[in-house]
């Protein structure tokens, strides 16, 4: 286990970090934590010559209220959005599926941005990103852009980044006062989800008037049940109403096959999650 | 007497019995400690492997012409390179006379047999040179066909080595009826077929991986005299001797180190191709040369375990008494005979009666070859495929009388009143207490409460279903009696060696040949020998793994080093007091006769001299003034070879709940209660069972190493071997009957491998019981939610009925199909898995 | 791991015959991938593989095993090993066409093989990677052929062209996308070869982590139109794509 050689620069700012980038083009390699780029690396399933490690600068690290969202700096540690006040008002099902992701270890040393950027389909931080609407925001060398998140992720390990592009911090619409939940569903703990459901509601006077829910590794992406969210509007937060709308939830999904069920439990899986996550957000 | 008595009131309070800590775990677990990977020599090479990705492939050229060219590459081995000087791998059991054993090479010279064999070695100055040399070794390979199903393997469908012409390596059977242990099982089946009962499963034992802590890792130095081996092994002692052997090399002139070992779970019960390699590498180099392999290299080419296919065929009285018992089992060694080999499935033969009645009883084993990963032992070897078998079919026969799976246990079990008991497999069971056990158990686990419970969640169509799973085990270890492992053509003995040194100073040394790896052994000794010599037990040093030091030994697997190498300590420590005694009855001017030992303090009777054992060893030291004809020393040397095995049992109760709407299995409550006679560290043994618990229920519920249909092994990380932590498990309650063995002086029985054993058919049980009102008679280990959930909801999907109504099943495919659901083997489930 | 493939090309079966027996024709079809030789029915290439993390570069030779212009149906060999020994790929692939009332359906089953460390650590993530990549393989054949008999040196230039623009704006994938052509992996390999120390573009011609400079440069224009057509597929297509790439790749 040990990875082949590689230089490595760890530059104080953002605009030092894409000139690195620039410079070492096809082979360099953003490092934001190290949680899945190391351990490939020292199996040798890559060899970038350059790793750029975003982890000094400082910019990009916190939490902040930016008026109508709370955006999160990419480079902070789980271990700090899971305990960070504003997430906990205002983005509460972020801090629901952060708090699952992986094992306390990687919890302190994987970020934010990190995870997202990496965009595993069975990573934790997709479906609730997706599910509360973020916005990525993105430096590159011609300055920087905001992509949705129903853009960002595009397909297994694909974001709609460019190579030249860092992820530099995510806005995520306040949802203040939303019930929130992640329903992840494992074999042993430190697994990646088999199926996980981020769901979040609004509820008023024991309605459901706003419902978002995102699926995860449930697809090459992380999925929105756009048609749960739906049936969703107007019922009662109750058990019969949401076991009838989480039917749906499996919808247009294409779920892998592995040793820990096939797509149809899966899909299975994904109706049953939801109902449980729903009925939790709502607090019913 | 008065005096006497006085002493005995101030004496210091028995060691043994005592909750210790142990004495190595500050310098485990603060890593200040020396483990084989962190030896540095001065002009240290390092080796990396070149492993082959196929599973059975000719290789038509290896070019290394761009690895030795490599900066720092010394040289680069292959197996042409060695193969005159390199031997087999031997098996040290094999188990037939007409065994079909294939040669094992520690280099594959011109074929590959199982993904990750080494088909080359790069020898370099540091190891990220060697590792970034193994890159640029070319390797060309025509593609053979691998045998890789276990069933289809035993069919000789493809051959694993063609040139052996079968894959099927012994076949070993035990009859009682030609053993005279009992009578015959075929009549038994017969008769029970007219107005008994007979049961027939076939059970699926899924290969499971060690997965010890610590990588194995070698180090050898060729520099000096003698060649010197420092290797993460179980079993040094084992490994010096076979190398000679094997290697051609004269045995005084090898010494090994097992410094401190980082877990084995009998994964280091081997001597391996990469400490071969090491070895041939340091010795044609002229340099220490060291080997530390990946996890990922662990998991793929370090022995797995288990892989069994178990048929079973058990008749009984209609009331649940049971006539007879028939095993076949089909077990896969992977592609060699590895050191024990077909070994591990025999060690269940004796076993697969358990604690129960049979008058009669047969084991079939079939070994075979197949194109993956040698297999060997993995925490308790044989015995637990056995025991989950038994329990698993108690549990069917009860179902299949409509009687509570205790009830039918207790019906057929060996009552306390008929110790000793001589079994249907030819053992003689030395003491125990079923009864007793189980009635602790069934208290401290609520069990008339629990199968209310149940009973309601079923009323009330809960969707989370409650199970109870039994498992009253025992099992055999200690491993072992000599005259039986010769009668089992095992290659070695199974005494133990010992030898206790008194310092001048008072201080003692004691060393074992059992060699720890993690077990505690320095601290549970230190107890027994303080006992014994009436020494503190910070006096005591323990000193082992080393062939230099601890020169004689059979090393630590099979639970046997407290009952075996504890029991020849105890020799060695009852020899230094005979010793003693004759040099403090000079001393004393007393006869031996007179003096009484007791504290550490010989006393003449009826006075109040007396000699402290430090003071006659400083005595000894001086020599001054010895009796005629005394040596000066207290030394003392035993070895000892045990009579029998040793019979630790127990009860297990294991409450799961099953949420019928994902599968998923929650454990609710665990119960073990073990009886494992005289303990001599409670905190030992509790860390021992609970260890052994989870190992078990990881079987049960998580662990499965899987091929594709190519051989690769796909379960070769931690992402998908699932190896669980402490925050998957629950907190167990332990407790413990003692039946004190008959056949050591501190009636002592082995508890390294007695949760492993106990646990998995508990689990498996528990989780059969809570859904087999579903139609349920089994679930394929481990019990995945997925499987779970399609062995619920198999009926409402249009399938057969798993259990057919009325008659007892018997074996037909469709029906064993039907019954297990999602079972396969595991390349096929790979497959079908993913469609 | 068997993959099928069926799809049905508004051709006669003739055209679509001659279109896959043109192997530069599919070629384009590979990300990553760069035929670095061939004689007569035999081929070499390399295939550039890179998904999230993952970057593998697996040299290999293929072989047509059978062309039987009667049956309309060819098979292809083809066995690839990673650079850094990190394993093997190796696909059987059987193409078939049948006439079905003047349109042509083509059938192509995939027999994968994929060994070493992509196969041990994928979190099973393998096998759908391999199906993706087959489908997008697939999908772009349908598209080679529906577009009929590519002109190799024309395609060429139309599939540099987006290069730049895409890189400027990082627009769109999806107007990309309509770009996926065919192109000559022959042709483009030797212009690889020629045109390499002119075409170091910094800059990505598409939203895509995989595709980089170094692959403009290996694939020439081959690769580009793909890439361009959707970023994130071809990532995928890395682990199985070997075969596949070389399968097109091949051909004379």
């Amino acid at each position: 286990m040990i990875a082949a050689q590689f230089d490595y620069v760890a530059p104080a700012t953002v605009e030092e970090a894409l000139a690195a980038l620039a410079e070492g083009g096809d082979e360099a390699k953003i490092m934001a934590g190290g949680q899945s780029l190391l351990p490939v690396m020292r199996m040798r399933l890559n060899a970038p010559e350059l790793v750029i490690d975003l982890g000094k600068i400082e910019a990009l690290r916190g939490v902040r209220d930016d008026g109508d969202a709370i955006v999160i700096g990419a480079m902070t540690p789980h271990s700090q959005v899971a305990t960070d006040p504003l997430v906990a008002e205002h983005a509460l099902l972020v801090r629901r599926a952060v708090v699952e992701v992986a094992d306390p270890q990687v919890r302190h040393r994987g970020t934010f941005g990190g995870a997202l950027a990496h965009a595993d389909p069975a990573g934790d931080l997709g479906a609730p990103a997706l599910a509360l609407n973020a916005q990525f925001v993105v430096a590159g060398a011609h300055g920087t852009r905001a992509v949705e998140a129903a853009d960002f992720f595009v397909d297994l390990f694909t974001t709609a980044m460019e190579d030249t592009e860092i992820l530099t911090e995510v806005r995520i619409p306040k949802h203040t006062g939303w019930g929130a939940h992640y329903e992840k569903f494992v074999r042993v703990a430190h697994q990646w989800p088999i199926v996980a459901v981020a769901a979040a509601v609004r509820v008023d006077g024991g309605t459901i008037a706003e419902a978002r829910v995102g699926l995860t590794n449930m697809g090459s992406t992380p999925l929105r049940a756009r048609a749960v969210e739906e049936a969703l509007v107007g019922k009662p937060a109750t058990d019969e109403a949401v076991r009838a709308a989480a039917t749906s939830a499996a919808d247009g999904t294409n779920p892998p096959s592995d040793l820990n069920g096939d797509a149809d439990y899966r899909r299975h899986l994904a109706t049953v999650l939801t109902r449980r996550a729903v009925l939790a957000a709502a607090g019913a | 007497m008065t005096v006497t008595e006085d002493r005995a009131e101030t004496a210091p309070k028995a060691e043994v019995g005592q909750a210790r800590r142990r004495k190595e775990d500050q310098r485990l677990i603060t890593g200040r400690t020396k483990w084989t990977d962190n030896i540095q020599l001065p002009g240290m090479l390092h080796l990396a492997m070149v492993r082959s990705p196929f599973a059975h492939a000719r290789i038509t050229n290896i070019d290394v012409e761009a690895a030795k060219a490599s900066p720092n590459v010394v040289s680069v081995l292959t197996g042409a390179d060695v193969a005159d000087e390199q031997g087999g791998l031997p098996n040290a059991w094999p188990i037939t006379p007409d065994q079909v054993t294939p040669n094992h090479p520690s280099i594959a010279v011109d074929r590959v047999t199982f993904a990750g064999e080494i088909v080359a070695v790069v020898v370099a100055r540091s190891a990220a040179a060697a590792r970034d040399a193994v890159e640029l070794v070319d390797v060309d390979y025509e593609e053979l066909p691998a045998a890789l199903d276990l069933k289809e393997a035993a069919e000789d469908k493809v051959l694993a080595h063609p040139d052996l012409g079968t894959n099927k390596s012994a076949l070993w059977v035990f009859d009682s009826e030609t053993a005279g242990s009992g009578s015959g099982v075929d009549a038994a089946i017969e008769a029970a077929r007219d107005g008994g009962i007979v049961i027939e499963r076939e059970y699926r034992q899924q290969r499971l991986i060690p997965a010890f802590m610590e990588p194995r890792s070698c180090v050898v130095d060729p520099t000096g005299d003698q060649i010197v081996v420092w290797t993460a092994t179980q079993i040094p002692h084992i490994l010096r001797f076979l190398m000679a052997a094997v290697l051609g090399y004269p045995e005084s002139k090898i010494r090994v180190i097992a410094p401190d070992v980082g877990g084995g779970f009998g994964g280091k019960l081997q001597t391996t191709p990469e400490e071969w390699i090491t070895f041939m590498a340091a010795r044609r180099l002229g340099k220490p040369c060291k080997y530390t392999e990946s996890r990922s290299e662990s998991l793929i080419a370090a022995h797995h375990g288990r892989d069994q296919w178990q048929k079973l065929t058990l008749s009984a009285e209609k009331d649940g008494t049971v006539t007879g018992l028939k095993v076949e089992l089909l077990a896969d060694l992977g592609s060699y005979v590895a050191l024990m080999g077909g070994g591990v499935p025999v060690l269940g033969a004796f076993m697969y009666n358990s604690i129960y009645k049979f008058p009669a009883y047969q084991f079939n084993c079939q070994t075979v070859l197949t194109n993956k990963t040698w297999t060997d032992a993995y925490r308790g070897a044989g015995r637990p495929e056995a025991t989950f078998a038994i329990e698993r079919i108690m549990d069917e026969l009860a179902a299949e009388v409509g009687v509570d799976p205790m009830a039918i246990r207790e019906q057929n079990w060996i009552t306390h009143e008929e110790f000793p008991f001589t079994s249907v497999a030819g053992l003689e069971y030395d003491s125990g207490n079923y009864e007793a056990a189980t009635e602790k158990a069934k208290k401290m686990f609520g069990y008339d409460a629990l199968r209310a419970e149940q009973e309601q969640r079923r009323a009330s169509e809960d969707p989370v279903q409650l199970g109870i799973g039994i498992s009253t085990f025992t099992e055999m270890c200690g491993l072992a009696p000599s005259r039986i492992l010769g009668a089992l053509d095992y290659g070695a003995g199974g005494w133990e060696h010992a030898s206790v040194r008194m310092l001048p100073t008072g201080k003692v040394e004691v060393l074992t040949g059992s060699s720890a790896h993690g077990q505690g052994h320095e601290t549970a000794w230190s107890q027994i020998v303080a006992d014994r010599l009436g020494v503190p037990f910070e006096d005591v040093e323990v000193l082992h793994g080393d062939t230099q030091i601890a020169h004689k030994g059979m090393d630590t697997y099979g639970s046997r080093s407290l009952v075996v190498g504890g029991e020849a300590v105890i020799k060695a420590a009852d020899k230094v007091i005979e010793k003693a005694k004759v040099i403090a009855a000079h001393l004393l001017e007393a006869s031996v006769d007179d003096l009484e030992f007791s504290g550490g303090r010989f006393g003449v009777k009826g006075t109040d001299q007396g000699l402290a054992m430090a003071e006659i060893a400083l005595a000894t030291f001086a020599a001054h003034n010895l009796p005629d004809g005394v040596e000066a020393s207290l030394d003392s040397d035993a070895t000892f070879d045990p009579v029998s095995f040793s019979y630790p049992h127990g009860t297990h109760l294991c409450a799961v709940e099953i949420d019928t709407e994902t599968g998923a299995v929650a454990m609710r409550k665990y119960v073990a209660v073990d009886d494992i006679g005289t303990i001599v560290n409670p905190l030992i043994v509790e860390g021992q069972v609970h260890g052994g618990l989870v190992q078990g229920i990881a079987q049960a519920l998580w662990e499965e190493a899987v091929h594709d249909d190519a051989g690769t092994l796909v379960s070769a990380s931690f992402v998908d071997y699932l190896v669980p932590t402490a925050a998957d498990t629950i907190s167990f309650d332990t407790a413990h009957t003692t039946s004190p063995s008959t056949t050591n002086t501190l009636g002592t029985k082995g508890v390294g491998e007695a949760g492993c054993i106990a646990s998995t058919p508990a689990v498996v049980n528990a989780v059969v019981d809570a859904i087999r009102h579903f139609g349920v008679n089994d679930v394929q280990m481990p019990c995945t939610p997925a499987r779970v959930y399609k062995a619920i909801h198999q009926q409402d999907q249009g399938g057969e009925t798993p259990t057919p109504g009325g008659a007892a099943p018997h074996f037909d495919e469709a029906d064993v199909a039907d019954r297990s659901a999602g079972a396969t083997d595991g390349a096929a489930a790979q497959a079908g898995d993913h469609q | 791991m068997e993959l099928t493939h069926t799809f049905t090309v508004p051709a006669s079966i003739e055209t679509t015959w001659s279109a896959f027996n043109d192997i530069e024709s599919v070629a384009g079809c590979f990300p990553g991938a760069v035929v670095t030789g061939v004689d007569g029915d035999d081929f070499t290439g390399t295939c550039k593989v890179k998904l999230g993390p993952v970057a593998m570069v697996y040299n290999g030779t293929g072989t047509f095993v059978e062309k039987n212009e009667e049956a309309k149906r060819f098979v292809v060999n083809a066995k690839g090993k990673d650079k850094r020994g990190n394993g093997t790929a190796g696909a059987l692939v059987t193409a078939t066409m049948t006439d079905v009332g003047g349109a042509t359906e083509v059938n192509v089953l995939t027999e994968l093989t994929i060994t070493g460390k992509p196969a041990q650590f994928g979190r099973g993530v393998i096998e759908d990677i391999s199906n993706k990549l087959l489908g997008q393989f697939v999908a772009c054949l349908e598209k080679t052929v529906n577009d009929g008999p590519p002109e190799a040196a024309e395609v060429l230039t139309d599939a540099a062209a987006p290069v730049p623009d895409d890189g400027a704006g990082a627009a769109g994938p999806a107007a990309a996308d309509e770009t996926a052509t065919s192109s000559d992996p022959v042709a483009s390999s030797a212009a690889s070869g020629s045109a390499a120390p002119a075409a170091p573009t910094p800059i990505r011609p598409v939203p895509n982590r995989q595709h980089t400079a170094d692959d403009s440069l290996d694939l020439g224009a081959t690769v580009l139109p793909i890439l361009a057509r959707t970023y994130g597929a071809q990532a995928l297509a890395g682990l199985g794509l070997l075969a596949l790439l070389i399968w097109w790749i091949r051909r004379d």
